[in-house]
């Protein structure tokens, strides 16, 4: 155990205190043209005409790089889960975002790459937008996904809505004391690293390309490049592992795979830095959820069951939306011991900014909800929170509402470390409670059922 | 152009107008100033002109000819860091490290101005600097250290003060 509880100092610290960490945009190559993209200025609207002749014509520039160019226009982020794919890496006949990526221009400097990209001749016919998901599933809401519709409909190959379904919800509320509902909406977050997204992209002489990357997903990154250009990974180098922030943001591989194209294009290194504007208006950011919760308690403070519905906004595509949807509906109870579920969620699309991870994805605005809710049964209970949230800890071998049964739950030794950390005296039995698995008071008929036979230590 | 950086003369050839930040990076290739959002919002470009803090991406090349610029490869080397450096190492000040050597910059200017040890001041003197990772804690802790006259063992972490461990009964089992 030499490292276990040390005060090792960061393997990067030397790097990074004297300016010597080689960041993406750091990356030097001789001949290296600067590339700019060409994003939509509407929301939702039909592609009519798009004329790149000026541009491609215009001295100092080396590649205009459109949808055609692209070997493999749509893919999924989950394409490789069997997800399928609903996003074109440039749009070809259709916006549905402010900020999506029509055309990449690779030029001698980023400012003849910016002029190509402003001649370039783009008619639309707008549409009207969809921003709010509750107005997605009306008869009349505008069809913002072409492959999936208003809502992704392929959950176990052909259902429209992520279930959970544990114990008997119905008895759970009619056995209630009392009943609690709630509507919680969290708003969307941009994850705003320091460095913007960035990729330089080098044709070899060999034929290979290396890509100087910022991902946090290495390998998923090359698995998403090689598709789009339909190369074997044999010939893509990808060089990374130096990120200057992404906080789950780059986990979307979203310059790599035009910059490669650009540089196969026009035969020189490109490099692609996105400015700051770009990175607010056009990354993938933490999407907004919308979460309604119903919970069935007991006047002795118990959670008999929850029943909960939950609308994610994915933007417009779904990149890996499903996957942090799926992840929602698992951690739907939260550090809480709850044996009778009834969850409905649903990925829905509107004409904003594809939505994807940021620290907990899909569990952060969800334990906010779960949060604010235990506060107001316990206020309507007339109980101390605490008490409230100790007694419905998951204890060893509880059961999540995937019935997976928690080995090791640590709710109840957070709570009371919080208790101790901000000066909240707690009672005696609350301060005795252990995680080890429910018995005697702690053990009420309706949980009975529900422990596992988790493995346990 | 003419200018002095990290004590190296060095001609410039760029654009009068060209940021400060440009001629460093693409002119020079000191890439320590970094392009965070090149309108003065975020601190990652900083560097010292004649030993104050500016944000090289809103300041014209033009405006700076003949004076003296240090960025953090002028402050230290590996084998010789300075008493910031070590500090941001010691309190682990540093995460990605893509605002660090802003805040390097700026931290060196308050010191060496005579900056005391109070959060407060440090927090004020480093305002407009953003950070991602640290929350900033870290940050403050490493600079008043600096401050107070603190030495630091770059092969360790310190603790934080603003860490409070609590031993769980039972969690060992």
């Amino acid at each position: 155990m030499k490292v276990v509880g040390a005060r090792l100092p960061r393997y990067d610290g030397v790097g990074h205190v004297t300016g010597r960490t080689t960041y993406v945009d750091d990356v030097r190559v001789p001949g290296m043209l600067h590339a700019a993209a060409l994003r939509s200025v509407h929301h939702n609207a039909r592609i009519t005409r798009l004329d790149t002749g000026a541009a491609a014509a215009m001295a100092g520039v080396h590649a205009v790089v459109t949808h055609a160019d692209v070997p493999l226009l749509v893919y999924g982020h989950l394409s490789g889960a069997g997800i399928p794919g609903d996003e074109p890496l440039l749009a070809k006949d259709h916006v549905r975002y402010r900020g999506q990526p029509i055309a990449l221009v690779a030029a001698d400097t980023v400012d003849i790459a910016r002029a190509a990209c402003a001649a370039i001749e783009v008619d639309y016919e707008e549409l009207p937008a969809l921003f709010d998901v509750r107005l997605g599933f009306d008869g009349d809401a505008p069809v913002i996904n072409d492959t999936f519709g208003n809502w992704y409909d392929q959950y176990e190959g052909n259902l429209d809505v992520r279930q959970i379904r544990k114990g008997d919800i119905d008895a759970a509320m009619d056995a209630a004391d009392l009943i609690v509902s709630g509507v919680y909406r969290t708003q969307s977050v941009e994850q705003v690293p320091l460095e913007t997204q960035v990729c330089v992209a080098i044709p070899e002489p060999d034929g290979r390309l290396t890509i100087h990357t910022c991902t946090q997903a290495m390998y998923f990154s090359l698995g998403v490049v090689c598709s789009h250009l339909q190369l074997p990974m044999s010939q893509v180098k990808m060089v990374g592992g130096t990120v200057g922030g992404g906080f789950g943001g780059k986990v979307d591989t979203a310059s790599d795979t035009l910059t490669a194209l650009a540089a196969q294009k026009s035969g020189q290194p490109v490099k692609w830095r996105w400015t700051r504007e770009e990175e607010m208006l056009a990354s993938g950011n933490r999407g907004p959820w919308h979460m309604e919760i119903i919970d069935a308690v007991t006047s002795d403070g118990w959670i008999l069951g929850r029943k909960m519905l939950t609308i994610h906004d994915a933007g417009a595509y779904g990149r890996f939306s499903v996957y942090g949807l799926t992840k929602h509906s698992f951690h739907h109870t939260g550090a809480y011991s709850i044996p009778n579920l009834h969850f409905d969620g649903y990925v829905v699309f509107t004409n904003k900014i594809p939505t994807t991870a940021m620290r907990g994805y899909g569990v952060t605005g969800l334990s906010t909800a779960i949060e604010v809710h235990a506060e107001r049964v316990a206020k309507e209970l007339g109980m101390d929170p605490y008490e409230f949230r100790l007694k419905n800890a998951n204890r060893v071998n509880d059961t999540s509402p995937n019935r997976i049964a928690y080995e090791d739950p640590s709710t109840v030794e957070v709570l009371q470390s919080l208790a101790a950390a901000t000066g909240v005296e707690l009672g005696d039995g609350l301060r005795a409670m252990t995680r080890e698995q429910r018995s005697g008071d702690m053990l009420p008929d309706h949980l009975v059922a529900q422990i596992g036979s988790g493995g346990g230590h | 152009m003419e200018l002095t950086v990290n004590s190296v003369a060095r001609t410039v050839q760029s654009p009068p107008l060209s940021s400060l930040l440009t001629v460093l990076r693409e002119e020079l290739d000191i890439t320590s100033p970094k392009a965070g959002c090149e309108s003065g919002g975020c601190g990652a470009c900083t560097v010292l002109v004649d030993g104050q803090p500016r944000r090289s991406c809103l300041t014209a090349v033009c405006a700076v000819d003949g004076a003296e610029v240090t960025t953090v490869e002028g402050l230290g080397t590996p084998e010789d860091l300075s008493r910031v450096q070590q500090a941001f190492i010691h309190h682990y000040a540093a995460q990605c490290g893509f605002c660090t050597d802003g805040l390097i910059v700026a931290a060196t200017a308050y010191v060496g101005g005579g900056g005391s040890a109070d959060t407060g001041d440090i927090g004020e003197a480093l305002a407009g600097h953003y950070c991602r990772c640290t929350g900033y804690v870290k940050i403050l802790e490493a600079v008043a250290a600096v401050a107070r006259g603190d030495t630091f063992d770059t092969a360790s972490t310190a603790s934080s003060a603003n860490n409070t461990y609590v031993t769980i009964a039972g969690a060992e089992s």
